[in-house]
């Protein structure tokens, strides 16, 4: 029974400013960090297909890096530890923002490189061979060609991310961040209300994660070549890794 | 020297230490139309894509127009690629291009035409292989022989001192392929210099300066279409007529 659920207490903290400034700074994290994620994770993909040994292993060990540390201890490391063995970081621009946005970018370009490799492989090569064929250069064809059909086999992939990085974005209370986490908690604490309060974040993650969902669908959309527009494209997703993010 | 468009002399090529090309030596003269034909693996499309430019070759060289082109470096080489067009045989569409923007595609990004100039010139090229009305349209919504034109139209465009068909009409359902023959015929009856591989036979016979068999890696025998039918001096080559017939 739900004896103790005050929907009055709920619905305030639903509406109160720090939860929208909380709910606003994760959502601006997530999408700063994915958009630097992509083209970050962009050259690595480049980087593990490309013919230089050192690339290849530079590349690798970035990947390691990241994949094989937590999350957490990666948000800390850089809010604490870099300032001291970088003092240009210790100063008072370097904000927890920042830092949120530096270690999250760092870590999920990790994983989007795995993903934007897996959708430029997925692309036709007799698409590159018509290219070269025209006399196009490599780049000319990667941007005109191969990058334009890698994004709609990306985009699915890509969402998830999104919805990890959201998540991942409450391990930012850690470092003082005023995310829609510490929002939900100061409010807890100080009310002793802990349903309605929790319940309130729950519902502004849920909502952000709803209107995405309806966002991707109409990015597919755009990026599915029919003069119809509707329909979906023949090419098969399912080679596209999907990750466990449980250990992030 | 004479009159070659494309010359391959002495060509060799072995992917992964495996040798598909063992000496070919081939050259098309201007305006001649050379059909090759033999069995899966005799290296008659590797022949293709290195006249065509697009694989370097172990040794020996490739010429257009009389002008070395093996060992030229990438960079110098690309722009090149586009004096020879190329038809292949699963089409290659740019699937996120309509059949217009396919068409203009080289111009634009390799000619650096305007794109009006560009537009211009690539609907004047699908008029002339018949899908003008579907300038529109994704190479997904076009049948099998439309895109096939399509791409020649691609191909042709670039107003190529040669043009490459990689088993053009394979790919085809049945009644698809008299419509890219059709157009290829036309071709010809202009004065295209052409290299075709394919088992058309009959279109060889209707159309070919000369055919090629191809075995192994290597060419072992050329003659014109009435002889080289009537009259096959290779055994292996009367073997492979008899099986495609």
């Amino acid at each position: 029974m739900l004896a103790t659920f005050d929907t009055h207490v709920f619905w305030e903290a639903l509406s109160s400013s720090p939860y929208w400034k909380g709910a606003l700074l994760a959502l601006e994290l997530t999408i700063a960090s994915l958009a630097a994620a992509c083209v970050i994770g962009f050259f690595l993909a480049l980087g593990r297909g490309s013919r230089n040994r050192a690339m290849r292993g530079v590349v690798f060990l970035y990947s390691w890096l990241f994949r094989a540390t937590p999350t957490l201890l990666q948000l800390i490391f850089i809010w604490y530890a870099l300032p001291q063995l970088w003092p240009t970081f210790a100063s008072s621009w370097f904000k927890p923002f920042l830092a949120a946005f530096i270690a999250l970018s760092l870590n999920e370009a990790a994983y989007m490189a795995e993903i934007i490799r897996a959708g430029l492989l997925a692309v036709d090569p007799g698409q590159e061979v018509a290219g070269r064929a025209l006399g196009m250069s490599r780049a000319r064809i990667l941007r005109r060609i191969v990058v334009p059909q890698a994004v709609r086999i990306v985009i699915p992939p890509t969402g998830n991310e999104f919805i990890t990085l959201l998540k991942l974005t409450s391990l930012a209370s850690v470092i003082s961040l005023h995310e829609l986490l510490t929002a939900s908690q100061e409010r807890a604490t100080a009310s002793f209300r802990y349903p309605e309060a929790y319940s309130a974040a729950l519902v502004y993650y849920l909502g952000i994660v709803s209107i995405l969902m309806v966002l991707q669908a109409q990015l597919e959309r755009r990026f599915t070549w029919s003069s119809v527009g509707r329909r979906r494209l023949r090419v098969g997703t399912s080679g596209i890794p999907t990750f466990s993010h449980d250990a992030r | 020297m004479n009159d070659a468009v494309v010359r391959a002399e002495v060509v060799q090529k072995s992917y992964d230490g495996l040798p598909v090309l063992r000496g070919v030596t081939f050259e098309v003269d201007r305006g001649e139309v050379k059909v090759i034909i033999g069995p899966s693996g005799s290296g008659k499309s590797t022949l293709l894509r290195c006249l065509a430019l697009l694989e370097p070759v172990d040794a020996g060289a490739v010429y257009l127009d009389g002008v070395k082109l093996t060992g030229v470096r990438e960079k110098e080489l690309a722009p090149h690629r586009s004096e020879v067009g190329m038809v292949f045989q699963r089409f290659n569409l740019f699937q996120n291009m309509t059949a217009l923007d396919n068409v203009m595609c080289g111009l634009v990004e390799v000619r650096r035409l305007k794109r009006r100039e560009a537009r211009e010139r690539a609907l004047e090229f699908l008029r002339r292989v018949g899908v003008a009305d579907k300038a529109n349209q994704y190479p997904d919504e076009l049948s099998g022989g439309q895109q096939q034109r399509v791409a020649i139209a691609r191909a042709l465009v670039m107003r190529p001192k040669a043009m490459l068909f990689d088993e053009p009409t394979s790919a085809l359902d049945v009644e698809l392929v008299r419509e890219v023959l059709d157009v290829m015929e036309g071709l010809a009856r202009d004065g295209m210099t052409m290299v075709v591989v394919s088992h058309e036979l009959r279109f060889a016979h209707h159309v070919a300066s000369s055919i090629l068999m191809m075995d192994e890696g290597k060419i072992i025998e050329e003659a014109p279409p009435e002889r080289f039918f009537s009259a096959p001096t290779h055994e292996r080559t009367r073997r492979f007529l008899a099986l495609v017939e």
